[in-house]
């Protein structure tokens, strides 16, 4: 018979640990990304399924983390913020692994395609215009995590920082796409390219989309 | 042999076992939040919560207790000696059972309320109803509301006033230490008050409360200034936690005395029928009130303190992530809410459990947004054994009762 001490029952493993967990896989998942995003505008790249796999292995891996946290929330579960917050931001955080699971298996769908040489800069532009908001995310939860540990101040305008950071930084990533999709009509190219070249602007430019979500969801939770 | 040997033999044996589950049930209330804000390693707690225990036990705690805890059932039940013994035996093994089912269920109780039922079921089925100090019982049944909820709102209102005070400072170091007179004193004025009200020790200097009053202030202005002295040599880098650094090494101080009077006062718990057995054996009589040999109150607190060694191991298993968030800031906030409620509850003449205002503490810090993840759920599941415990030890103790009396 395993020993219980009573006293500890009442404390739980903390949902901001599994946030922070998460949002770090999200980083390693940005990094297979951006190789499996070079690689596929570099010629004659051979890893780029192998990165795709990657992705998809880390995406898995921070799904069993998302459930694990999701299930580990008891009804009356008192935390500093309500749960539905703590679900919505997971929520978002997740989506933008998912935003760069499905670029690649987007990419993958058209064999060997490639982007016209018109467009590689600006794709690639938009690629480290969306890895920027991610590598914010993670400092998002552990601001946020002092934050709720001092409430001071100081520390809510760091949070807050981040969280405008987030914004400008989608904001430019959108404006990249924007490029894109008009430039793709100017190319020449036949309109099955031009769909598929649309279609994966707008995929890319998703994970920002959903990088800055998980700002305003962090955002309110900071809400006094 | 005669017969009152073996009785004898038995109830150290029961008497023991209840020791054992008020260390392994209430080791958490001394140290737990210390040990979780890692004021303190597991092994340290485990080993200055034994020591504190016994010495507390034996140096501190009651060398005459009263036969019957807290006067729950009048002292005409214990003529028959026969009976009384029967009946201490049988109050001893039921507490004990219960709090043994409530630590397997990981679930806080009241070691003092355990016994208070027991010793209503042996009443009851040797006086009948009319034996039972309602009132008292009352004022048990009261004590399940007061005590959790003053410590919430205390806990609730020191954390806020760490909060505004210090953490959200620029400089919480500074300000923590610039504070900490004013925070140890505050602790010190509460122990000092409940060991001069609440420890057997402290009650036989038989202090007057304004007198008490005047040296627990003129006491915690000392320590107050002193500590602040300690603290700014032991604490020399600055570090960005060094708020917590400070409550770190206060925390270490409440807790140990939480340990000592723990020791001091839950000890009759075990020893208190304990020793009506061996009264009973030895002389053939009790009266309201027995002497307790210092041999019987180190035994008990050996015993505690072998609980308490027993639960330490399971503490080392769950303690890694689970309670990350209870920093010493908040587990101040616990101790001293916890600390507090017991002392004015008990000078109220409630009978409060420190476990009860020790999750309190927690509620209030929770409340005040301070914990990351309380799971509140469980807080129903422990006010039912709360409701629980008195009546089932009662029945516990009624059955034994009469399988004793049908043995011996």
């Amino acid at each position: 018979m395993v020993m219980r001490v009573p006293f500890f029952k009442m404390f739980m493993t903390s949902p901001f640990e599994g946030l922070q967990e998460h949002a770090k896989k999200v980083m390693e998942c940005a990094w297979a990304f951006q190789q499996a995003m070079e690689c596929y505008f570099a010629n004659k790249c051979k890893t780029f399924e192998e990165f795709r796999q990657e992705v998809t292995r880390i995406e898995s891996q921070a799904d069993a983390i998302k459930r694990r946290i999701r299930g580990h929330i008891p009804k009356r579960t008192m935390m500093p913020i309500s749960n539905f917050l703590v679900f919505r931001y997971l929520r978002e955080q997740d989506q933008v692994l998912d935003a760069m699971e499905d670029s690649l298996d987007w990419i993958s769908y058209r064999g060997e395609s490639r982007i016209p040489q018109e467009l590689e800069k600006d794709f690639a532009l938009l690629v480290d215009a969306v890895i920027d908001p991610i590598e914010q995310l993670i400092e998002l939860v552990v601001e946020a995590r002092l934050y709720f540990k001092k409430f001071s101040e100081k520390q809510r305008v760091i949070v807050k920082n981040i969280i405008h950071t987030l914004r400008r930084q989608e904001h430019e990533a959108d404006n990249y796409e924007d490029i894109i999709k008009k430039k793709v009509f100017n190319i020449g190219a036949d309109a099955v390219t031009i769909f598929h070249l649309v279609r994966l602007a707008e995929t890319i430019g998703s994970i920002a989309d959903h990088a800055q979500n998980a700002g305003d969801m962090m955002r309110a939770m900071l809400a006094k | 042999m005669p017969q009152e040997y073996y009785v004898l033999i038995i109830g150290y044996v029961f008497g023991f076992y209840m020791a054992w589950n008020i260390g392994a049930n209430d080791v958490a209330n001394s140290m737990a939040s210390a040990v979780g804000a890692k004021a303190i390693t597991i092994r340290q707690a485990v080993f200055v919560a034994g020591i504190l225990n016994i010495v507390g036990a034996a140096f501190i705690g009651s060398h005459v207790t009263n036969t019957i805890r807290k006067g729950i059932v009048s002292t005409e039940v214990l003529t028959d000696p026969h009976l009384a013994l029967i009946g201490a035996l049988s109050a001893l093994l039921a507490a004990a059972l219960w709090v043994s089912f409530a630590t397997w269920k990981s679930l806080p109780v009241s070691t003092t309320h355990s016994i208070v039922g027991a010793m209503i079921g042996f009443g009851i089925m040797a006086g009948g109803f009319s034996v039972i100090n309602w009132t008292k019982l009352a004022a048990v049944v009261m004590s399940w509301v007061i005590s959790p909820v003053f410590s919430i709102v205390i806990a609730f209102l020191m954390f806020k006033l760490i909060v505004l005070t210090i953490l959200s400072k620029k400089d919480s170091f500074a300000g923590a230490l610039k504070l900490s007179p004013f925070f140890i004193g505050m602790a010190i004025f509460i122990v000092i008050l409940s060991f001069l009200f609440k420890t057997p020790l402290g009650k036989k200097l038989s202090i007057g409360t304004p007198v008490a009053i005047v040296v627990a202030m003129v006491l915690a202005l000392i320590f107050g200034f002193a500590g602040k002295c300690l603290l700014k040599r032991l604490i020399k880098n600055k570090k960005s936690n060094g708020a917590e650094e400070i409550f770190r090494r206060i925390q270490i101080g409440t807790s140990c005395y939480v340990a000592l009077a723990q020791g001091a006062n839950d000890v009759a718990n075990a020893i208190g029928p304990l020793a009506v057995i061996y009264f009973l054996v030895k002389t053939g009589g009790v009266g309201a009130t027995v002497p307790v040999p210092v041999f019987l109150l180190m035994f008990g607190g050996i015993g505690i303190a072998c609980g308490i060694g027993m639960a330490g191991h399971r503490v080392m298993e769950t303690i890694g992530t689970k309670i990350t968030t209870l920093t010493n800031t908040r587990g101040f906030s616990v101790d001293f809410a916890a600390a507090t409620t017991v002392l004015v509850a008990s000078k109220m003449g409630l009978p409060v459990s420190t476990t009860h205002a020790a999750v309190g503490g927690v509620l209030g810090v929770g409340l005040a947004r301070g914990l990351e993840a309380v799971n509140f759920g469980i807080i129903y599941k422990i006010m039912l054994y709360w409701v629980l415990t008195v009546p089932t030890a009662a029945v516990t103790s009624m059955v034994i009762f009469k399988i004793l009396q049908f043995l011996l």
